[in-house]
């Protein structure tokens, strides 16, 4: 096992962590903290002074929480994430897993049972010590379900731990038998079955620790104390704005900026006019408006990063929009008709067409950023007119001869008609005849659950950067997000084999091959993978925003 | 009067009746599980479901979950929100402060600009005045609200900032608050004057047919004949008159922009209950939904209340609660 020198703050410079196996020992090792960073290299490579001060003004909807107990979406997670550090981070610049409140983690050779040693003299927001018994309190607050009136929804995460059963399902535990606070800073955890990718869901910015004050409930929902660089600064104001400022005990490297005011704004558009006013320093921008922001604001050179005169980010993200098939339709289980709509979906057209290119087609169901995305990886996942004649053929209906018309379902808002629409005359060129059922949000979910839908949309957003997290959620037998009611008994038993690989490259291999055999039946069309749409103001340096939507809010300074 | 007012505070009680009954049975009819409303495209796990499924008695018939309803309302409980998991009564303690004082600014607005536009086109009548009045009011009412308050946005908060250097502007959005460069107060003049437009223009509309209908009475000539003086007669005797179909527009105009203001919420941002409502309904959010009507329905039924006393300080001939002469 190798300790290596690196903290969170300067992971930029491409050091890498043992988030990787070392095999040999069949342990995992994580690493140190060290020093933190002052300078910065701008766009010429020349080092410049950080500013400090200044606070950031941040476009946000309205989240649905910002306590880790149910952070389920995207606005309540950026929140989050500079409020709390969970025990390990995920670097999607170096593709690593980096210490947060953890400095380093070891595993057992069987990939069940994890040992995390916190780091010494980190503390909450209201003073009190960040220790594993404070990790173990977080995760059995989502686990306890009579803790509210709503059970939290994202209790999955922490599904593999032994004792969740008992205690979230079952009731008949007030704790995670599964977590030990062994000592102060050291956290055991011991899981139901080999889960090698555990390391990445505790990167999951919901499974941070939460501190003894958080047993009042509601007033810790509304304003969370954490142990994140950043705290709440009075409480939250609903479809208002959140108010945070800098930790000053905060055990890493400080933030740069004194703040950060999270402007809720209910309107994409209603946002980017107040960043077009100056009043913001982020902001979504607003369909049809990406080409006169970037030529206004100029692109990010990584997509990613914003400085001033690359402001603009269009990085792809980690989430996939897919037309899910019902696998168990009489006519949508035949392979090769499916193979056929896939083919005959033309892609391009749709992210230009639609969204001015923020979208990019998809290649298959891994989106760029994970690990273990490659290029091509769905033989059928590309726009091929003969191709897709040739299927329809195969499948017994030349030229859609003999197929009755197959039903598009969609929720209505948004772009999906849109969209749907261009599937239907795509379909349309092959001979395939596609009606459009547009459904109220509220009666489009209902008729995914009942398995009502012969073809509709759905997108995932990726909870972790793994591709377990795609494959598992949407194509093990009978698990609740597998709404294409795909179910192949090979696919669910080399995804448990997989599960279980320590080394990381022969655990991505495993999961290609699953990825490989799930894609050779097509049993979903993936369209496109979602890039991102902001912008920041001339003012902000070193903006990072991941692929998965998550700010680094520590390294951005303002200029002035 | 004293009569009057407590047998129309009495009928509050089977209009409250009325109401909350009519939406629990929307709500039965209207397809949409509410629960899995919360998870969205997510699937929730069937745990998690039947829990928050018992926990709000939704998988109790729908007369049983009608009485917990009411039990609740007379413990002063409005609910709690399936997906913002917070009392309904916090939400719209918080937010109707907002939608108040916007809906006030909104009336005032109409009233001293409505009733000023009014006046003028009646008094000028077709003259050049009138009708560049009229026509101001005739593309005010055709306007629609999201784009006439996303123009203010721009001119007022994007171009002028510009053109003055910084120097002069409004806010685009929000309501204002420590994040916000303005006076609290200057948050409320765009949305305030969006909110008000249409109905300003119904205002003008109504004033001046009214006030031109008033003129031609007897006892305006009358009035006239005595000596007195135009700007007399008017104010005195034909406005009072005249406000009555003027009032009770306004009136019913507070209960729906207090409640409806949904389109100029949501381009201004503003935290009020009309856009809370509207998405709670899409979300299936019942006990928002429901909180939020019986809220609206009692604020409206006092209004009309209001209203109905002030028309006897505008015509001493109506009188409340008293028998007829014999």
């Amino acid at each position: 096992m190798g300790k290596h020198e690196i903290t969170r703050r300067n992971f930029v410079a491409g050091a890498a962590v043992a988030g990787a196996a070392a095999a040999g020992a069949g342990l995992l090792t994580g690493c140190q903290a060290g020093g933190s960073a002052n300078t910065t290299t701008d766009g010429g490579g020349a080092a410049s002074e950080k500013k400090t001060g200044g606070t950031f003004e941040y476009y946000i909807n309205e989240p649905a929480y910002i306590d880790p107990y149910n952070l389920k979406e995207s606005e309540g997670t950026m929140v989050s994430s500079c409020l709390f550090d969970s025990l390990l981070s995920y670097d999607y610049r170096t593709q690593q897993l980096v210490p947060a409140a953890a400095e380093s983690y070891e595993a057992s050779a069987d990939a069940t049972v994890f040992t995390f040693h916190l780091r010494r003299g980190a503390k909450f927001h209201n003073g009190d010590p960040v220790d594993a018994t404070a990790f173990k309190r977080g995760w059995e607050r989502i686990c306890n379900p009579n803790i509210s009136k709503a059970p939290s929804e994202i209790s999955y995460h922490l599904a593999q731990i032994k004792g969740y059963k008992e205690m979230f399902e079952d009731k008949k535990a007030t704790s995670l038998a599964g977590v030990k606070a062994v000592d102060a800073l050291t956290l055991e955890v011991t899981l139901t079955a080999a889960y090698a990718d555990f390391p990445y869901i505790l990167s999951h910015p919901a499974l941070g620790p939460v501190p003894a004050a958080a047993k009042d409930f509601d007033s810790f929902t509304e304003a969370p104390i954490g142990n994140g660089p950043f705290m709440i600064d009075d409480t939250w104001k609903h479809d208002q704005y959140i108010r945070l400022k800098r930790f000053e005990d905060y055990y890493d490297q400080k933030a740069y900026i004194d703040g950060i005011d999270f402007n809720i704004v209910a309107k994409v558009d209603t946002a980017y006019t107040e960043f077009q006013a100056g009043n913001l320093d982020f902001a979504m921008i607003p369909k049809g408006q990406i080409e006169a922001a970037l030529a206004a604001y100029g692109e990010s050179e990584d997509g990613y990063t914003s400085q001033p005169g690359k402001q603009t980010l269009l990085g792809p993200e980690s989430s996939v929009y897919y037309l899910v098939i019902n696998n168990t339709d009489p006519v949508m289980e035949n392979q090769k008709l499916r193979e056929a709509i896939s083919y005959a979906v033309n892609r391009q057209a749709i992210c230009t067409a639609i969204f001015q290119d923020t979208r990019v087609p998809a290649d298959g169901l891994i989106p760029p950023g994970i690990k273990g995305y490659h290029a091509g990886a769905w033989a059928a996942s590309y726009y091929d007119i003969e191709k897709a004649k040739q299927a329809l053929a195969e499948a017994g209906f030349p030229n859609g001869e003999g197929l009755a018309p197959i039903k598009l379902s969609y929720n209505t808002g948004g772009d999906h008609e849109s969209i749907m629409q261009m599937i239907q005359s795509d379909l349309h060129a092959i001979g395939i005849e596609a009606e459009l059922e547009a459904l109220e949000w509220a009666r489009y979910l209902g008729a995914l659950a009942e398995g009502k839908v012969q073809i509709g949309r759905l997108a995932w957003v990726a909870d972790y950067p793994i591709m377990e997290n795609f494959l598992y959620s949407l194509f093990y037998t009978n698990n609740g997000d597998n709404l294409s009611k795909y179910s192949n008994p090979e696919v669910d038993k080399q995804i448990m084999a997989a599960r279980g690989v320590l080394d990381d490259d022969a655990r991505i291999a495993a999961f290609q091959k699953v990825d490989e055999l799930i894609q050779s039946t097509t049993p979903i069309v993936p369209i496109m993978f979602y890039k991102h749409n902001r912008v920041c103001s001339e003012r902000v340096n070193d903006f990072y925003f991941s692929p998965n939507i998550i700010p680094d809010m520590v390294n951005t300074w303002l200029s002035a | 009067m004293l009569q009057y007012i407590i047998r129309r505070i009495l009928q509050f009680i089977p209009v409250f009746l009325g109401v909350t009954i009519i939406l629990f049975t929307l709500r039965a009819v209207i397809p949409g599980d509410p629960v899995r409303m919360i998870a969205g495209e997510r699937a929730i796990p069937e745990t998690t479901y039947q829990m928050i499924v018992q926990n709000n008695h939704l998988d109790q018939p729908i007369y049983t979950q009608y009485v917990y309803y009411l039990s609740d309302l007379l413990h002063g409980d409005l609910g709690h929100s399936y997906q913002k998991n917070r009392s309904v009564l916090d939400i719209f303690a918080e937010k109707l402060p907002y939608s108040a004082s916007l809906a006030l600014c909104a009336i005032l607005v109409e009233i001293i600009i409505g009733l000023l536009v009014g006046i003028i086109s009646a008094i000028k009548k077709y003259s050049f005045i009138d009708l560049l009045l009229t026509l101001s009011t005739s593309i005010l009412v055709s306007m629609p609200v999201f784009w006439l308050g996303m123009l203010l946005q721009t001119f007022f908060g994007v171009w002028l900032k510009g053109w003055t250097g910084g120097a002069l502007s409004l806010p685009v959005s929000g309501a204002g608050g420590p994040i916000s460069a303005y006076p609290p107060i200057l948050h409320y003049i765009l949305p305030a004057v969006t909110l008000a437009s249409v109905s300003l223009a119904f205002t003008a509309r109504i004033m001046r047919s009214q006030l031109l209908e008033v003129m031609n009475q007897d006892y305006i000539r009358t009035a006239f004949a005595k000596g007195l003086s135009k700007r007399a007669v008017i104010v005195k005797h034909a406005l009072k008159n005249a406000m009555i179909p003027v009032i009770t527009f306004i009136g019913i105009d507070f209960g729906t922009m207090l409640s409806s203001a949904i389109l100029t919420e949501s381009v201004f941002s503003w935290p009020g209950i009309g856009r809370e409502i509207f998405l709670a309904i899409g979300q299936r959010d019942w006990p928002i939904v429901m909180g939020g009507v019986v809220l609206i329905v009692i604020i409206v039924m006092i209004i009309n209340l209001i209203i109905d006393i002030s028309y006897a300080l505008f015509d001493p001939r109506i009188r409340y609660g008293k028998k007829k002469a014999e």
